[in-house]
């Protein structure tokens, strides 16, 4: 059963190396619920805990696999007495010990999922099957006699035997898999006119390394991005700054409906909180932007029923951008926002981040970020970054 | 077979499993990501705008308003002059104003008292709200009219002073540098292109609508059309 769960988790995660939009399964029944939308899988697969050496390979090796492989040698190895038709302790107890570590794994990872704030069911059924692997080891070992000569082997020959099933799976995951570098790092668009005159940039982070994002604070990609930042240890290199792009049609004449609506509303009262003049206050509009991610759901519905009450919401909750908000000057200043994205001939997409004024490519912006992100980085004058190849 | 094979044979099938799944996983990845990076990318680009009221006769206009005014030079544009609207327009009066009827939604007309050309708090504000909602548009007409009370010579200066008057409260309130790029400035006086009764349904910054109040008046719009 944990081996059918890890598959399918493997299965979906080693899907995206194609560098596309795919569906997930996430149900309780291996294989079933094939979903294309938000979901707690689709967090977790996306968290920087689902695969490691992200800044090496790129989208990581899953944590799955290693799960898949484990819970295939946990086969080999519980089969192993049923073949033979005879265990003792010793082997009984290395396999007490051996389904200990996804056991252990499962413990941590649903630790992960409380950081994550998102449930995956495939995970679930994984960690369900490491405690009935578990149990059913410790009630074979209760009910196995002394050492037998029958069973061949040592612990440490097994544990080896262990690794390799994990080194295999690893090698050939590796081996076939899809290039990290596919040499476009860099080649995606580079800004045109990175400059700021009408002052609308609003200050994220102020690392050694200059970026921009174009985001809309109701887009759950840019959400999700900024997890992705955070979490991968790389945004403090950055000194980012965000260009406000809503995929409103309320305000931006580029879209034909309200992707996101509240979107416009949203980013005029960043703006406000930054402040249209002389004076700014980056920590405010970063306050409001922190704001509109964690709200996202609840500021986009309640601009669907009445984009007055959204409005009223802000103002409640941010009093200081009272009197700002709705107003000429920070339309106007929205308006210079959106046509920052005209003078650069930027697609009408969000979010999309310039390292350097070097765009990162859209597909790498989610599983591939950290690798992507490494080398824009690593691409800078005399930057070394670790793990970089 | 004795136990000793069958447990080998289990182990390593168990072992080839993952990694002949991974395989064909991965390769599949890989087939795929071959076939679309061959694909072309269908994302739009982001542009100004250009609205389907963009006749050939409206670029035309807003083309030779564009050059006369500077506004089309890449660098060190003049900016507005007193322009002769009717040698710009190269149009009837009636056609020059049919040229601007689809843009009875973007357009904003500010009314003047006789003789004035300062604007009032009303007109202040719609002067504000008609620039804040530029959206794609690239270019900012002002035209200004007076009318036909007095000479011609002094309608046309009071109607150059009143466009200039949108112009200077842009520049004081909004301190924008692109402002001169984009504000384009005509004024008609009181023989070119006088403003009919069906403008009074158009928003506008006073209540009344006389013939002679509607030409009081500076009409403000933001030309969507991409030239």
């Amino acid at each position: 059963m944990g081996a059918t769960f890890s598959a399918v988790s493997t299965a979906d995660f080693t899907q995206f190396l194609d560098r596309q939009v795919h569906g997930l399964h996430c149900s309780f029944v291996p294989g079933a619920g094939r979903e294309l939308g938000e979901s707690g899988c689709r967090t977790v697969l996306m968290s920087p805990y689902s695969s490691y050496f992200r800044d090496r390979v790129w989208g990581g090796i899953p944590v799955a696999l290693w799960a898949l492989a484990v819970f295939s040698y946990l086969v080999a190895r519980a089969g192993a007495p049923l073949l033979r038709g005879s265990t003792d302790r010793r082997e009984a107890g290395f396999l007490v010990a051996a389904t200990g570590l996804p056991l252990g794994m499962s413990a941590v990872y649903f630790a992960l999922s409380l950081h994550v704030g998102a449930t995956c069911k495939v995970c679930v059924g994984m960690y369900v099957s490491s405690i009935v692997a578990f149990v059913a080891a410790v009630l074979a070992w209760r009910q196995t006699p002394a050492p037998s000569p029958e069973v061949a082997g040592s612990p440490a020959g097994w544990f080896a035997q262990g690794v390799g099933f994990v080194a295999l799976s690893t090698a050939v995951f590796l081996a076939v898999t899809p290039p990290s570098d596919l040499g476009k790092t860099g080649t995606c668009g580079t800004l045109v006119q990175a400059e700021d005159p009408a002052g609308v940039m609003v200050d994220l982070k102020t690392g050694p390394t200059p970026a921009i994002e174009v985001l809309d604070p109701l887009c759950p990609s840019c959400k999700a991005l900024d997890t992705r930042l955070s979490a991968s240890g790389l945004g403090q290199e950055l000194g980012l700054k965000g260009v406000l792009f809503p995929l409103d049609s309320s305000c931006n004449w580029m879209v034909t409906e309200a992707l996101h609506p509240g979107a416009c509303t949203v980013s005029e009262a960043i703006l406000c909180a930054q402040g249209l003049g002389e004076k700014k206050n980056p920590a405010a509009a970063r306050r409001l932007l922190a704001y509109a991610f964690a709200h996202q759901e609840q500021l986009r519905e309640e601009a669907k029923k009445d984009p007055k009450a959204l409005r009223a919401l802000l103002e409640k909750d941010f009093p200081e951008i009272k009197g700002c908000l709705g107003g000429a000057q920070v339309k106007n200043k929205l308006g210079k926002s959106l046509r920052w994205a005209v003078a650069n001939a930027l697609p009408v997409l969000t979010p999309q981040l310039f390292v350097r004024e070097k765009r990162m490519c859209d597909e790498d912006t989610d599983l591939g970020f950290e690798y992507s992100l490494a080398k824009l980085l690593a691409a800078g004058d005399g930057v070394a970054k670790k793990g970089v190849p | 077979m004795d136990a000793r094979a069958k447990v080998l044979g289990l182990t390593v099938a168990a072992a080839l499993l993952p990694a002949g799944l991974v395989g064909a996983w991965g390769s599949s990845a890989r087939t795929r990501l071959a076939e679309s990076s061959a694909a072309p990318s269908e994302v739009a680009i982001a542009a100004v705008s250009n609205d389907e009221y963009c006749t050939p006769q409206l670029k035309s206009v807003v083309r030779r308003v564009a050059s006369a005014c500077g506004l089309v030079q890449a660098e060190g544009g003049r900016g507005c002059q007193p322009t002769d609207a009717k040698k710009v327009a190269s149009l009837s009066g009636g056609d020059f104003n049919a040229l601007f009827r689809p843009l009875s939604r973007r357009a904003h007309i500010v009314q003047f008292d006789t003789d004035v050309a300062e604007l009032d708090e009303g007109a202040k504000r719609l002067v504000e709200t008609a620039w804040s909602d530029q959206r794609g548009a690239s270019f900012f007409f002002v035209v200004a009219r007076a009318s036909p009370e007095g000479s011609a010579d002094h309608n046309t200066k009071l109607s150059r002073d009143r466009a200039q008057a949108v112009l200077n409260h842009l520049q004081e309130r909004f301190k924008d540098p692109e402002l001169e790029k984009q504000v384009g400035l005509l004024w008609l006086g009181e023989d070119f292109a006088q403003l009919g009764e069906e403008f009074c349904t158009w928003n506008r910054s006073r209540e009344a609508c006389t013939p002679a109040e509607l030409n009081r008046s500076a009409f403000m719009a933001w030309i969507d059309c991409a030239i």
